[in-house]
């Protein structure tokens, strides 16, 4: 095992992987940037360094020459800033310094949408049907729609925000959607091409996590279910998911894991899925690094993936088995934001900050009462998660915790987690990627 | 810390040099490579397809149709040495000679690198024309320097006669063929040789000296075919008669193996090369996954300014090289006219030694620029040391010249230059790691030697189409020429306009000419650079060089990078 580390990132991640740490005996460095220096969990570093301003977690030199400096022999990357950059990561190799993640070959070849997909295709996790190439023409999406079906949606090759995104229900459709898409795409991003994949309406986003180790073993460690979103951004997350029928799980994961050990993946990741309403679940995108959720995973496998990230990092061999995961596990996010006025962010100093405590209530934050909530970065203040021996339960036993937390000094969104888990559609485990802004309108 | 800190070079093309000069270097660029991609294509058609017709009535293959048989699949064939003999006319014949009659090519069979020497039987039923020796001899020496096997797939009907003068009896004369067969085997280098159809005379040899012969049913090796047999006519004895399989592999014991047909024939050296070891590469990767560049390899065709006094980034070529775009720049603070340092090519550790096109400041006179390209002390002293340190630690070391000379004047001379510029020259005389030369653009003068051209034995020297090769570009050469009619400031010094007139024409002319001769085109066929590249496959050519040199273990010193003394040189320079 590593003797000392640091840890590239800040927040409520850079407390997470210190709680491993302390536990397994290694040391820790934290890196920090001027505007946090008074934050009360630096305390509890081994050591700390100063990386520069605000923003610094994306100062690839700034954090090697601390690393170099400090004598880490493994960096922890967290999640966000520097996690999935594989130059990052092939530089922290290159100086000996054992970046905690997959290969910095994986990390780039997943950060490629493109060529994600046709890796994991061929490695038999399918994709929601679509293009690989860009389409020459109308009539060849004609072709292709035809194949995949109606509703398809058309996308930008070179494009995100939606723009040059168009949804096409029927044939009849198709052509001037595709006129409109692709001047659309070439007048944002200067690329006029496009692809196109089959649309999925009312889809549930449900998400696998795994483990590699050196030895080219992966374990699939179950599902969350991540539906709950607003703008893409997940807001509650649960495992299992509600839906997913034993067997499809145990496929599935056999397939993932059949798939990523080919790929020779290591250290922990998630496999993103889309399933449609007819129950298929489509390959998204591989995120190679610890997910802000993990903690709904870990709840009900009784697995720090922390500690294995560090274990397998340090060429450590996974164990056989595992236990089988027990109950049901439930995250809300706790976000300083005014639901009231669009989610705005709300910095600013927190007059009060507590939380419940007990057996099966987890809680994880970097703050602390009188410490600042930064304009700098996310928003996210907190995430509560529980666990109960069945969903109904845990449920309850989430809206009781909510009750007892007291925050004050920012606006969060604990007001809307409750109206959530109260929610008929999600109470009965029916709902999807729409139904929270289905909720909202009503 | 004997580790490497690397660093991310590039940026999107457009953001560092504007969008209005990409464009326009890519389009003229696109000219270039388009005509030299047109040369290389007609050379590789022989001499057509009534000529491919006729090789198909005899039941055979094509050349190109064997060499595709033989490559792994999804895997293509480099060729070397494909405009030898370009635009180059023969006593005797009617037709020119395209790539001298022999296909020679990197190509990977079973997932090893390998040599393939092959005659080009659509021209002139593979006869050896003036320079095919030599193109064959180049193609023997880049096996020998690399280990790399050797494959002969032979259809020659021998010298072509009316020019067997000048391929016949000089030092690089067509014998030297087997004199290098013979050091290749010495060297412990496999050779397989596939006999498909004439093998006369000299050719003979080159197929013996093999280590393991195939021939088809239609192929014969005779030292004097039936036309030079006294009574063969009247006999009926045909050369298949005299030196087919039936007497080679069953009563001689000079082939190994007889096979029905091409098909069979390259299916057995398929089968050959997979009995050897195989390729080294991984081991040397040194546990790193291999990876593309990270800025695309496409934009190095938008970089280069057509016009040879513009200036461009280097680095931003190198980002465009070196997988993930990762680079350790070596002594980065002194002799900044040139960029010296190490990256990955598909993992395998390469170093580069490029020109810096750019200004660089003077280190002795604060706030004065000088411009780059040109070689100074500072930038010799830095290469000498730095080659031999990739030669201590057996780094290939890839050239990347844009090198308009030596500096030249007054102060060059008192400083010593050409001492120091010797002592650079011994160095990549003597060093042993293997070189590989690029020509990016400029290549003038003593630089070119200096930077490892041609002369200096690079295992391969590669030129992209906007490369200029000369002693000194044509507006220089004619003011050398016309020295003693200029004045101090290179003006026509006369005053009678008539002889200023003359004098201005004779040195267009001059300039003219030189242009002309530095069309890199006419290098290739003269044999001065092994292949015209276009920028853009650059890439792909290093993977294929570097690969190569990896590929065999035991044969030159290939240190681990724990231990190179390039962190000497790190230490030392801090």
């Amino acid at each position: 095992m590593f003797r000392r580390i640091l840890i590239a990132n800040r927040g409520e991640v850079a407390v997470r992987v210190l709680r491993t740490c302390k536990r397994l005996g290694v040391e820790v460095v934290a890196a920090y940037t001027h505007d946090e220096a008074e934050l009360s969990w630096l305390k509890e570093a081994d050591h700390r360094i100063c990386i520069g301003p605000v923003r610094s977690y994306l100062d690839q030199d700034a954090i090697l020459q601390a690393a170099k400096q400090t004598g880490c022999s493994a960096l922890h990357p967290g999640w966000g800033f520097l996690s999935e950059n594989a130059t990052f990561a092939a530089r922290c190799e290159a100086i000996g310094i054992r970046f905690i993640g997959p290969p910095s070959h994986l990390i780039r070849s997943m950060g490629d949408k493109i060529e994600a997909r046709r890796s994991m295709k061929a490695l038999g996790l399918d994709p929601i049907p679509g293009t690989d190439e860009p389409l020459g023409s109308v009539e060849d999406a004609r072709l292709i729609a035809q194949d995949i079906g109606y509703p398809v949606l058309l996308k930008a090759a070179s494009g995100g925000g939606g723009r040059g995104m168009r949804r096409v229900y029927e044939e009849g459709n198709l052509a001037s959607a595709f006129a409109e898409a692709s001047s659309e795409a070439r007048a944002s991003f200067g690329d006029g091409r496009l692809y196109m994949e089959k649309l999925i309406e009312a889809g549930r986003h449900i998400e696998f996590q795994v483990i590699g180790d050196c030895t080219g073993r992966v374990l699939v460690l179950g599902e969350r279910e991540c539906s709950i979103q607003r703008r893409h951004q997940k807001l509650l997350e649960e495992s299992p998911s509600p839906v997913l029928e034993p067997e499809q799980r145990k496929a599935v994961s056999e397939r993932i894991a059949k798939a990523l050990s080919a790929a020779g993946y290591t250290s922990a990741g998630t496999v993103e899925m889309l399933r449609d309403p007819s129950g298929a679940l489509y390959f998204m995108e591989l995120n190679t690094r610890l997910q802000v959720e993990h903690p709904v995973t870990e709840m009900t496998t009784g697995i720090d993936l922390v500690e294995w990230q560090l274990r397998v990092a340090a060429n450590e061999r996974l164990p056989e088995s595992w236990r089988a995961a027990q109950g049901h596990a439930i995250e809300v996010r706790i976000n300083a934001e005014d639901p009231e006025r669009d989610f705005l962010p709300t910095p600013g100093a927190l007059d009060a900050f507590s939380f419940p405590s007990g057996d099966g209530i987890r809680v994880e934050t970097h703050l602390q009462e009188g410490d600042t909530v930064s304009p700098h970065y996310d928003s996210m203040i907190a995430k509560l998660i529980v666990h109960g021996a069945t969903r109904e339960e845990a449920i309850e036993s989430m809206l009781s915790a909510i009750d007892q937390c007291h925050i004050r000094g920012v606006f969060t969104t604990l007001d809307l987690h409750r109206s959530i888990l109260n929610h008929a559609g999600f109470r009965s485990g029916d709902y999807d990627t729409q139904t929270l802004a289905k909720m909202q309108e009503s | 810390m004997a580790r490497l800190w690397l660093e991310k070079l590039g940026s999107p093309l457009t953001d560092a040099m504007g969008a209005e000069d990409v464009a326009r270097n890519r389009v003229s660029l696109e000219g270039l490579n388009e005509s030299v991609k047109q040369a290389i294509d007609t050379a590789k058609d022989g001499w057509g397809e009534s000529y491919r017709e006729r090789v198909h009535a005899k039941g055979k293959w094509t050349t190109w149709e064997r060499i595709d048989a033989l490559k792994d699949e999804g895997t293509k064939a480099f060729p070397i040495g494909s405009l030898v003999n370009w635009g180059r006319s023969f006593e005797g014949s009617k037709r020119e000679a395209p790539g001298a009659g022999v296909v020679t090519a990197f190509v990977k069979v079973e997932g090893r690198w390998s040599i393939v020497i092959a005659n080009d039987n659509t021209v002139a039923s593979g006869a050896w024309w003036p320079l095919t020796p030599e193109k064959i001899q180049r193609a023997q020496e880049v096996a020998l320097r690399l280990r790399l096997p050797v494959v002969y797939l032979v259809d020659c009907s021998g010298l072509f006669l009316p020019e067997q003068s000048r391929s016949f009896s000089g030092a690089r004369g067509a014998g030297h063929i087997f004199k290098k067969n013979a050091e290749l085997s010495a060297a412990g280098v496999p050779q397989i040789a596939g006999v498909f159809g004439d093998c006369i005379a000299g050719g003979g040899y080159m197929p013996i000296i093999s280590d393991r012969v195939y021939m088809t049913e239609g192929a014969y090796m005779v030292i004097a075919g039936a036309a030079l047999i006294k009574g063969a006519k009247d006999l009926k004895l045909t050369s298949l008669d005299i030196g087919g399989p039936e007497v080679h592999v069953n009563r001689s014991g000079c082939a190994d193996v007889r096979v029905p047909d091409d098909a069979a024939c390259i299916e057995s050296i398929r089968g050959e090369l997979a009995g050897l070891p195989s390729s080294a590469e991984a081991f040397y990767r040194h546990g790193v996954a291999p990876e593309g560049p990270l800025e695309p390899t496409e934009d190095l065709n938008a970089i280069f300014p057509s016009d040879h006094r513009q200036v461009y980034e280097i680095r931003q070529v190198l980002a465009r090289l070196v997988d993930g775009s990762l680079f350790h720049e070596v002594l980065p603070n002194v002799g900044k006219e040139v960029v010296v340092g190490v990256g990955r090519i598909n993992g395998l550790w390469t170093a580069f030694a490029a020109n810096n096109a750019e200004l660089t400041e003077h280190p002795e006179k604060p706030g004065e620029m000088r411009p780059g390209g040109i070689l100074y002390k500072e930038g010799i002293a830095k290469l000498a040391a730095f080659t031999r340190a990739c030669d201590a630690d057996g780094i290939p070391l890839v050239w990347l010249q844009d090198i308009a000379g030596f500096d030249i004047g007054v102060e060059a001379e008192a400083t010593g230059l050409l001492s120091y510029g010797s002592s650079l020259i011994y160095s990549i005389s003597t060093n042993r790691t293997p070189m590989f030369t690029v020509l990016l653009r400029r290549c003038s003068g003593a630089g070119y030697y200096a930077m490892a051209g041609m002369p200096y034995d690079p295992v391969l020297q590669l030129a992209t189409p906007i490369s200029r090769l000369a002693v000194m570009e044509g507006r220089t050469l004619a003011i050398a020429a016309y020295n003693s009619k200029l004045d101090s400031n290179f003006e026509i010094a006369s005053q009678d306009p008539a002889e200023r007139e003359a004098i201005a024409a004779g040195m267009e002319a001059t300039a003219n000419r030189i242009e002309t001769d530095m069309d890199p085109i006419a290098a290739a066929a003269r044999m001065d650079v092994d292949e015209l590249v276009p920028p853009d496959e650059l890439r792909e050519w290093l993977e294929v060089l570097v690969g190569a040199t990896y590929q065999n273990t035991g044969y030159r010193r290939v240190k681990n990078p724990r231990i190179w003394s390039l962190h000497d040189l790190e230490v030392l320079g801090r």
